[in-house]
């Protein structure tokens, strides 16, 4: 399990599981005929899907630019072909040439199996983009991946991880489950760390009113990525901030971006501004999450109930900005391990990240080793789009995804592996041991907090 | 719905076997879940894990991080995972009667 038709596939969200996402599955029955209304539904709202439908050649240029194809050599994993499972059913229902010769045309009927291998491969695409950066027409398959998980959602078929991570977010305002009591404790821990480490103790400021700052972290740096959170932490604490970090919304992730693009993503925009507003935040900075910072910054605007006037930016923009105007003092040598940068696919496609990434980490790191490909040409880490999924089928093509990713990091010979967003984080805690990498994995403002100079 | 035995009992689990309702569990249901766990028999060792997660999600309503269980606990990473093979998240925090981790894990 979870195999259908020799489709590895991730586990499927029980009823029970989408009654808390406020989802009443479509019968089995019903599928074929709603999933069409759904697809017809796509094709006039979305001009970058129909984009996708209509002007690819089949050069094959983003066969090899994707880790899935080269990790796993299944031809439904090459990009084009991957998004040939809906365009088939789009031709046959929706072009001229399509529903008069049919298969003569690489058209096809929709049926229930092509459903099942669509939520086969919308889940083994990792929404990375790579493919979009080769191809010579500028086709964002991303976008046919993004369409298939939202009519699968619309049908009543996410996978459990997704829907049970988007049930937390809805009841706790994170996606772990986080309390506020829990995350006040772990916050205690991780201050009582801070005062062994530097001499002296940093507090997370929680639920502060009349804040300038409002702090959104991971809700997995709390369980997972503690030197993420000492990281910012510091680096408030160094600029002299009046900040502060909700018990309510906790999260920079989205992983309603990741399958539903509806309810749950929204649900986290508008928690966000009720938090900011009731907080008093001047302004708002994203924590370390590549998925969830292209939900925020490139969709909030269309996701809030209301306007918003109140700035967001990227904690690793804003840091930047310190080390440009000479802000920050840093001793490269606090971090003096041969370290290379694992380039988050969301910054570096999405939200032009580059280049501040590589100021913050030349100037807290004695050794930084560039992986090649590099910047928007990086290759996923193989686990993006939260596709973190543990069965055993799913997590053995985990592995075959990150093959590409293992054989960059070994070339740089670094002993530190810095990959600044929770997926990534989760992909390369196991894949490390996996593929015997031997590097000690962090954030970047884990490194930059590290090498900061108290005076 | 699947569902592990516990003294006659039915207990519903989830598809990995963690327990749907962290409120009913007691230490049977450890013992009944360790086999799953490839724990052969729980020692204090483990008792005195199992015990300190039961404690913490009790007051804190989540596991705490795996740093902290190691401190407080004195146990090293390598030592816990010795005693649950399967991890602190897949083995110690399920035989505690957490939920399934959800999110970036």
């Amino acid at each position: 399990m979870p195999l259908y038709k020799g489709m590895a596939q991730p586990v499927k969200a029980t009823a029970e599981d989408l009654k808390k996402l406020r989802l009443i599955p479509v019968p089995e029955e019903k599928r074929v005929e709603e999933a069409l209304k759904m697809l017809d539904n796509a094709r006039k709202k979305f001009r970058s899907f129909v984009l996708a439908m209509e002007s690819c050649v089949k050069c094959g240029a983003c066969a090899e630019a994707c880790h899935a194809y080269r990790g796993t050599r299944d031809p439904n994993n090459i990009p084009t072909n991957r998004a040939e499972l809906i365009r088939k059913i789009y031709r046959r229902y929706f072009t001229v040439e399509g529903r008069l010769f049919g298969k003569l045309v690489g058209a096809e009927d929709l049926t229930p199996d092509v459903i099942e291998q669509w939520f086969a491969y919308f889940y083994q695409c990792t929404e990375c983009r790579r493919c979009g950066v080769v191809c010579p027409f500028g086709i964002d398959t991303c976008e046919v991946t993004m369409a298939g998980r939202r009519i699968l959602h619309q049908l009543g078929m996410v996978p459990k991880l997704h829907a049970t991570t988007g049930a937390a977010m809805l009841k706790s305002g994170n996606h772990m489950a986080l309390t506020p009591a829990g995350i006040v404790d772990t916050l205690e821990f991780l201050s009582d760390e801070i005062e062994e480490e530097n001499g002296f103790r940093i507090d997370f400021p929680v639920d502060k009113p009349d804040s300038d700052i409002l702090y959104i972290p991971s809700s997995a740096d709390f369980m997972l990525n503690p030197e993420t959170l000492k990281g910012a932490a510091r680096f408030f604490h160094y600029i002299g901030a009046n900040w502060t970090i909700t018990t309510r919304m906790t999260e920079a992730g989205n992983f309603g971006y990741l399958f539903d693009q509806a309810l749950v993503q929204k649900e986290l925009v508008n928690r966000l501004f009720q938090e900011a507003v009731r907080l008093g935040a001047k302004k708002i900075i994203w924590g370390e999450c590549g998925h969830g910072w292209r939900a925020i910054k490139m969709y909030y605007n269309t996701m809030a109930d209301l306007p918003h006037r109140i700035p967001i930016t990227h904690i690793l923009d804003e840091a930047a900005e310190y080390v440009k105007r000479g802000l920050l003092k840093l001793d490269k040598d606090k971090n003096p391990e041969p370290t290379t940068l694992h380039d988050p696919c969301n910054y570096v496609r999405a939200c032009g990240l580059s280049e501040n990434m590589r100021v913050l980490i030349k100037a807290s790191c004695a050794d930084f080793r560039e992986m090649e490909p590099n910047r928007e040409k990086n290759f996923c880490c193989g686990g993006g789009s939260g596709i973190l999924f543990d069965d055993p089928d799913m997590y053995e093509l985990r592995i075959k995804f990150s093959v590409k990713k293992a054989e960059q990091i070994r070339a740089t010979g670094a002993k530190v592996l810095c990959a600044p967003c929770s997926i990534c984080k989760a992909q390369f805690h196991p894949m490390i041991e996996e593929h015997h990498l031997g590097v000690e994995l962090y954030g970047l403002i884990d490194l930059v907090g590290r090498a900061l100079v108290w005076d | 719905m699947p569902y592990i035995e516990v003294l006659g009992q039915q207990i519903e689990v989830d598809e990995d076997g963690y327990i749907q309702d962290p409120s009913i569990w007691t230490p049977e249901i450890a013992k009944a879940m360790a086999p799953m766990e490839q724990i052969t028999d729980l020692t204090d060792e483990h008792w005195k894990v199992i015990n300190y997660l039961r404690d913490y999600y009790m007051k804190f309503g989540i596991c705490p991080m795996i740093r902290k269980l190691c401190k407080d606990t004195g146990y090293t990473l390598k030592k816990i995972y010795e005693l649950f093979p399967t991890g602190p998240a897949k083995g110690a925090c399920k035989l505690a009667g957490a939920p399934k981790p959800t999110g970036c894990v």
